[in-house]
Parts: structure tokens; sequence; C-alpha cells
């Protein structure tokens, strides 16, 4: 149970944000892996749900695999630009709410001081 | 599931692509051996991937109950197996692993196709470290919330 409301959000999106991270390091891990799918979250969808749980563990977004990526003769569809991009994506947006936590630790302890 | 999960997943990549480089610097090695302890000439190796299952550690977890999440993507060699192309005849009188008719059987080693799979081992090991290099930067990250700001 975070404090405020604010923090139970971050919570919910660093939640999202390292799953997601856990998935692009499975497809990058599963590179040469015939037939393997590459598989993603709906990022949107997560979020949101994540906002309302306040993350944790109860959460538990789909895996889905991705459609319409251009397969390679053993089945394979990983495409390994798309997740060099969502990887430093994913690492900027993890920052950013590592950042905005740091900032609602410091206001919380601006108002208890005061 | 989570940001250790990340690296365990990057690590186990990291060394299945290691031992595909070794395997194919085996075969590379071996391109002109036409003398083995199992009798012929050597026989070209591959290296079959798949992802595992699910990790030890994540079964024991999800069976305890606190955690559904991911199954985990882990990758693995599955199997090393031999190359069915039957070896290249080569009119070698004077060796001594020549048969009757005078010819030397020498594995079906391209050393082309050798090379171009001990690069693309290297790039897909230097695509997960980078993998791990960012999982290790997060962690970091973070670690330093607890830093007083």
């Amino acid at each position: 149970m975070a404090t405020t409301p604010m923090l139970q959000a971050l919570q919910g999106f660093l939640t999202v944000t390292t799953d997601r991270q856990e998935l692009v390091s499975t497809n990058m891990a599963n590179v040469d892996t015939p037939g393997y799918q590459t598989k993603d979250i709906d990022f949107q969808n997560a979020l949101e749900q994540a906002m309302d749980q306040g993350g944790g563990a109860q959460l538990a977004p789909a895996s889905l695999d991705v459609p319409d990526l251009p397969a390679r003769p053993d089945g394979n569809n990983v495409n390994i630009d798309r997740e060099s991009m969502i990887l430093s994506q994913t690492q900027f947006m993890h920052q950013i709410g590592v950042q905005l936590v740091k900032e609602e630790f410091h206001r919380l302890l601006t108002a208890i001081k005061e | 599931m989570g940001i250790f999960d990340t690296m365990s997943i990057s690590a186990s990549a990291l060394s299945a692509e290691r031992q595909r480089a070794e395997i194919t610097s085996a075969n590379l090695a071996n391109a002109e051996t036409t003398h083995t302890a199992e009798g012929g000439p050597y026989v070209r190796k591959e290296a079959v991937f798949s992802t595992s299952s699910s990790s030890p550690f994540q079964t024991v977890l999800n069976q305890a109950g606190s955690v559904g999440g991911f199954p985990s993507g882990a990758v693995e060699i599955s199997a090393v197996v031999d190359d069915k192309t039957p070896p290249v005849k080569r009119f070698e009188p004077g060796n001594p692993d020549a048969d009757q008719e005078g010819y030397v059987a020498y594995p079906a080693i391209n050393p082309m196709t050798e090379m171009v799979d001990l690069m693309d081992a290297v790039r897909a090991y230097q695509l997960n470290a980078s993998a791990v290099g960012a999982a290790k930067q997060m962690i970091q990250q973070s670690i330093d919330i607890l830093k007083s700001s």
C-alpha cells in the first residue's frame, strides 16, 4: 500500500516497464530459436490495469504474440531493430518513473519538515 | 517475474551463444579431420536452440503460489545434432585413410558457412550483453531511490 496516490501510480508504472523489459530480453535471448514468436505486452492496457491495482504481485499482464512481423524461414520473427528500440525506450521510461518517485519522496520530506 | 529474472534470461542466451560459437569453432578446426576415435571423418555438429519452459526456481516459486507471471523465456541448447551431409571424397591414394580406390572421405564443412555462423553467434552475444547492461542500469537507478535526495 503506497503512501500517496502518486506513489501508487508510479509503482504500477515501474512494474509495467520492468515487465516489458523482461519480455524484450526474452525476445532478444530467443533471436536464434527456431519457431519463436515475438512477445510483447499491450502497454497501454497493462498500464491502466497497473495504475488501478498499484502494481505488485497480483498483476499478471498477458504477454501477447506480436502480429504482422515478417518471419524468417525457420519460423522465428524476432526483429532486432524493434527490440533494441523498445529496450532503450523502456529504459528511459523506467528512468522517468524512478526520477518521479524520488521527486515525490522529496516533496513528502519537505511537507514533514515544514 | 522481475528485473533480476531479466538478467538470468539474458545470461542463459549468453551461455547458449557461447556454446554455439564453441561448436562452430570445433567445426572450423576439424574441417580437414579424416580420422576420429569413432572411425571415419569428423562429422559437422550443429546446435539446436529452444526456449526452456521454466527455470527450476520459477517453477518452485509458482508452486508456492506467491506470484503468477510470464513463462520464463530462457534459451537453452536442447541438442547438438550431426550434419547428415555425406562426406566429400577426394582422390589421395597416398593418404593412410584412403579406401581401396584411393579416395579419402573429408568432412563436408564449408569454412564460409562456419565463419558466418560464428559472426552471427558473436553478434547475438553482443545483443544480449547490451540487454544485461540495460537491466543493470535499471536496477542501479532503482537502488538510487534509496539514496537521500
